[in-house]
């Protein structure tokens, strides 16, 4: 599903140069859901980027799905995005004027594409737990719902990939705790997950947990 | 994604509410100046149709109160010899010409109004020929008026002009010049009320003998008129000639100064509103960087977020542009014949050809400056790194 190999990403801050990746080789098998933990700072978010075709490495390759992700177009990477890859990030990322269920098919709206099922949106936010939250505006969910929201956003193209970035940060715990359960779900009906997170309690709901230290990824040791 | 863009549009009421105002502001100042020049154009068009006449010759002394009865109807008297019209129908490529008296009434108890008589020979005049030729079981018959569109009186009532008893018999369609405020009657009652109104006026009327005020000539070949009125001009003497062409030419000259002023104003709102719409749309894009960023992560190619942000601009000058020439409709319409004062030049509403015309124009040029403002914007939004748009924001 995922290949990586040689992967550095170089930064100049100051005139001063960070490595936050420095020669990353990842594997990653249909079906895993991988947890990479690691401290703030330390690269787990610009990897996850990187996978996701959201910035460029400065060197190494990156495949997904047998797509060289550094020799796509723009477009061609987008449809990647849109077809094979649900984003789930820190912060909801709602759109205000826009109601849960219009938040839910916004890709469809933002490429253009008509949805297969225009009913499954709705499926997806009774799925994520939020039946009859449809035509509620983000300024009047909590902060678990708008989570929840974004995950049905990830979701509702089916992507075969689901890269999550500290998706349960600013949660309380119970409401970690079922967002956790509802990923693990997800992944159990076939989505491949790599999920970042400074957590390392969320350890038992990956099937894999792995370290990002000092510019490397290794296997952690729960 | 037209939903998307106009959904966030209505998000925003105030910032994009002024915005809308700033893009109303230079299409009702763009559209405004088309209106008049065209308002004016065809309202002496109108004129010079309703009249029949491709030339009209004046005294030459009273060649600016000819024009002034003609352009906006300023009621005046003035007379030079009826032998004149011979004279011009000798002149080649003059195929008609109709004698007529201007007789201003006064601002006092002797006439229902003070407006312009107009007295025509029936059987020579062609001048509200259309009219006539619409309404023929009704020719003007004797002590019968026909009054311009403006002037109030039923038709069947009677009206006193110096004394004289009139029966308004019909009445013109508007044409925004001086016939609005005209009152046509036959040249023998004219003279009937004339020498009547020493006796039944406090401001007896003089008609001299062998007197007329105009003359409206129809040529053989209109696209010979400019010809035929230098012709006349060289041949008959004491007399000037008022063709369509110097009409339009006169009414366009005092029209200048109201355009420039009006295309000054389109110019400075533009130069005032462009870097400020800029900016507006850059913090706008700034503000949205990291929804930017998220909408490339769900599979938003670079043309789809320039579209959106470019969009945005483009459908809030587009509203504006709408906005401002309906305004700007309303204001011209409610107050066309205080404009037509003024500035001193005839106004009706243009053909709905011009019209249309010059209200896309003013809302292409509206919607383009709209675009020109958000497209660097747009791009660099468009051209962002998904990975910065979404970070930024972050300390």
């Amino acid at each position: 599903m995922i290949d990586v190999s040689g992967l550095v990403k170089i930064f100049l801050e100051g005139g001063r140069e960070i490595r936050p990746l420095d020669g990353i080789d990842f594997t990653c098998e249909r079906g895993e859901f991988i947890l990479i933990v690691g401290r703030s700072g330390s690269g787990k978010t610009t990897f996850l980027n990187i996978l996701g075709g959201l910035t460029q490495p400065s060197s190494g390759r990156v495949k997904i799905d047998g797509n060289e992700i550094g020799k796509l177009s723009d477009a061609e990477c987008s449809a990647l995005r849109f077809r094979t890859i649900g984003f789930v990030f820190q912060f909801p990322g709602l759109l205000a004027p826009l109601t849960a269920l219009e938040n839910v098919t916004l890709s469809s709206s933002i490429t253009g594409v008509t949805p297969e099922d225009p009913a499954y949106a709705r499926t997806l936010l009774e799925r994520v737990g939020l039946p009859g939250k449809a035509d509620t505006l983000p300024a009047h969910l909590s902060g678990g719902e708008l989570k929840r929201v974004a995950i049905a956003r990830a979701l509702v193209n089916r992507p075969s990939l689901i890269l999550a970035d500290e998706p349960t940060a600013d949660l309380d715990i119970e409401t970690e705790r079922e967002v956790m359960a509802l990923f693990r779900e997800i992944n159990r009906s076939g989505t491949t997950i790599v999920m970042v997170t400074h957590n390392t309690e969320l350890a038992p709901f990956a099937s894999r947990v792995m370290k990002m230290e000092n510019g490397n990824l290794t296997e952690y040791e729960r | 994604m037209i939903r998307l863009i106009t959904k966030s549009i209505v998000h925003r009421p105030v910032r994009n509410g002024a915005l809308i105002i700033s893009f109303a502001f230079i299409a009702a100042s763009l559209f405004s100046g088309h209106f008049l020049v065209a308002g004016a154009t065809d309202s002496v068009r109108q004129e010079l149709s309703r009249l029949g006449a491709d030339i009209i010759v004046v005294p030459a002394q009273y060649h600016a109160e000819g024009e002034a009865v003609l352009l906006r109807g300023e009621p005046s008297s003035f007379f030079f010899d009826s032998a004149i019209v011979g004279q011009v129908e000798n002149v080649s490529g003059v195929a008609q010409a109709a004698p007529q008296i201007y007789i201003a009434t006064m601002p006092a108890d002797c006439c229902s109004a003070l407006v312009q008589l107009i007295a025509i020979d029936p059987s020579r005049d062609f001048t509200i020929g259309p009219w006539l030729a619409q309404h023929r079981e009704m020719p003007l018959g004797k002590d019968e008026i026909i009054l311009g569109s403006q002037l109030v009186g039923d038709i069947g009532s009677t009206q006193y002009y110096y004394g004289h008893p009139f029966r308004v018999a019909g009445k013109l369609e508007p044409t925004g010049t001086g016939v609005d405020v005209s009152v046509f009657l036959r040249a023998e009652d004219a003279r009937v009320m004339a020498a009547e109104s020493v006796a039944m006026a406090y401001e007896p009327i003089e008609i001299p003998e062998g007197k007329i005020s105009v003359v409206l000539i129809k040529v053989k070949n209109p696209a010979e008129s400019t010809q035929v009125a230098s012709r006349i001009t060289d041949h008959v003497e004491g007399v000037r000639v008022i063709t369509p062409q110097y009409l339009i030419s006169t009414v366009a000259t005092q029209l200048d100064a109201t355009i420039r002023i009006l295309d000054l104003a389109a110019l400075v709102a533009t130069l005032v509103s462009l870097p400020l719409i800029a900016l507006i749309s850059v913090m706008a894009a700034n503000e949205r960087m990291r929804e930017i960023g998220m909408l490339r992560a769900l599979g938003a190619t670079q043309a789809r977020i320039f579209y959106l942000i470019s969009g945005e601009f483009v459908i809030i000058a587009l509203a504006g542009g709408i906005l401002g020439i309906a305004v700007s409709t309303v204001l011209l319409l409610s107050f066309q014949s205080y404009i037509s004062v003024t500035v001193g030049v005839p106004l009706t509403v243009p053909a709905a050809g011009s019209f249309i015309v010059s209200a896309l124009a003013a809302v292409l040029l509206t919607t383009g400056i709209g675009g020109v403002a958000a497209f660097f914007t747009a791009v660099r939004a468009a051209r962002t790194e998904p990975y910065r748009a979404i970070r930024s924001g972050e300390l």
